[in-house]
């Protein structure tokens, strides 16, 4: 099972749900079982959502984001890159206080914590002014999830 | 995303279907706030349609959260689906809201 899917992501909040809906395309034409898809959907989906709400000032010139989806030894790795501001999310992120209750609580970070938590391997390099986070997820390691 | 509502006093249930993201967490919460508008204080989310929720979504759930708390009643969610429960968990919302298995059970938690 080998394919690659590169994509180019518009400056727009509508474009995480597209983009995560053209994976799931994806996803569904090479038969990745359901439970890695929607863990690698939502962490996408909260990541592209970070970068289109935050990695950019307003007016900006020339704002590129990319995503570059490759299937390929039975596991999923996606490489997200963009030419905004440094964020390092497993760096730069709130922690979200998870004990706190209703009132006291806040949702910054909660995107980023549910990332983590989903994906099995994140890792972030800032280079030559493009910020590029790498997602690895294993497909057989998660086989066993589906029913 | 789809919301169907009915009423019942101060009590409602919301039914949801669908997705909810970024691109429409906006819509959710002015169905669930006008909702809550409405009177209601005791509102039980049914989840049995709801195939997707990202972080967007449970920023909306933690405002209703806190709206019905504050009037005196509470949010419950019921029908979740296994995967969307999982969020759930490790998101820590399971601790701020009851999750029943069926709308009857969440609305009777309220009386």
């Amino acid at each position: 099972m080998e394919a690659r899917l590169t994509l180019e992501v518009g400056l727009d909040m509508k474009e995480p749900r597209r983009v995560v809906e053209r994976f799931e395309q994806f996803a569904l034409e090479h038969e990745l079982p359901m439970g890695v898809t929607f863990k690698f959907q939502l962490a996408l989906d909260e990541l592209l959502t970070n970068v289109v709400s935050y990695a950019f000032e307003e007016g900006v010139r020339d704002p590129v984001i990319t995503l570059d989806l490759q299937l390929a030894d039975d596991r999923l790795e996606a490489l997200l890159q963009d030419n905004g501001r440094p964020f390092n999310p497993m760096r730069d992120a709130p922690v979200p206080d998870l004990d706190l209750s209703a009132e006291d609580r806040r949702v910054g970070g909660l995107g980023i914590h549910l990332t983590k938590a989903f994906v099995h391997a994140l890792s972030y390099e800032r280079v030559d002014g493009w910020n590029r986070l790498n997602l690895v997820q294993p497909i057989g390691a998660h086989r066993e999830d589906q029913t | 995303m789809n919301v169907e509502t009915s009423y019942s006093g101060s009590t409602a249930v919301a039914v949801v279907d669908g997705r909810i993201d970024s691109a429409n967490a906006k819509d959710f919460d002015e169905e669930l706030s006008a909702i809550i508008d409405r009177g209601v204080s005791s509102l039980v989310v049914d989840c049995g349609g709801l195939n997707y929720i990202s972080s967007a979504g449970l920023r909306v759930l933690l405002i209703a959260i806190r709206k019905t708390n504050e009037a005196g009643g509470g949010l419950a969610l019921c029908s979740v689906p296994d995967h969307i429960r999982e969020v759930l968990e490790v998101s820590g919302f399971v601790r701020l809201t009851k999750v029943f298995a069926t709308a009857d059970e969440a609305r009777a938690s309220f009386s």
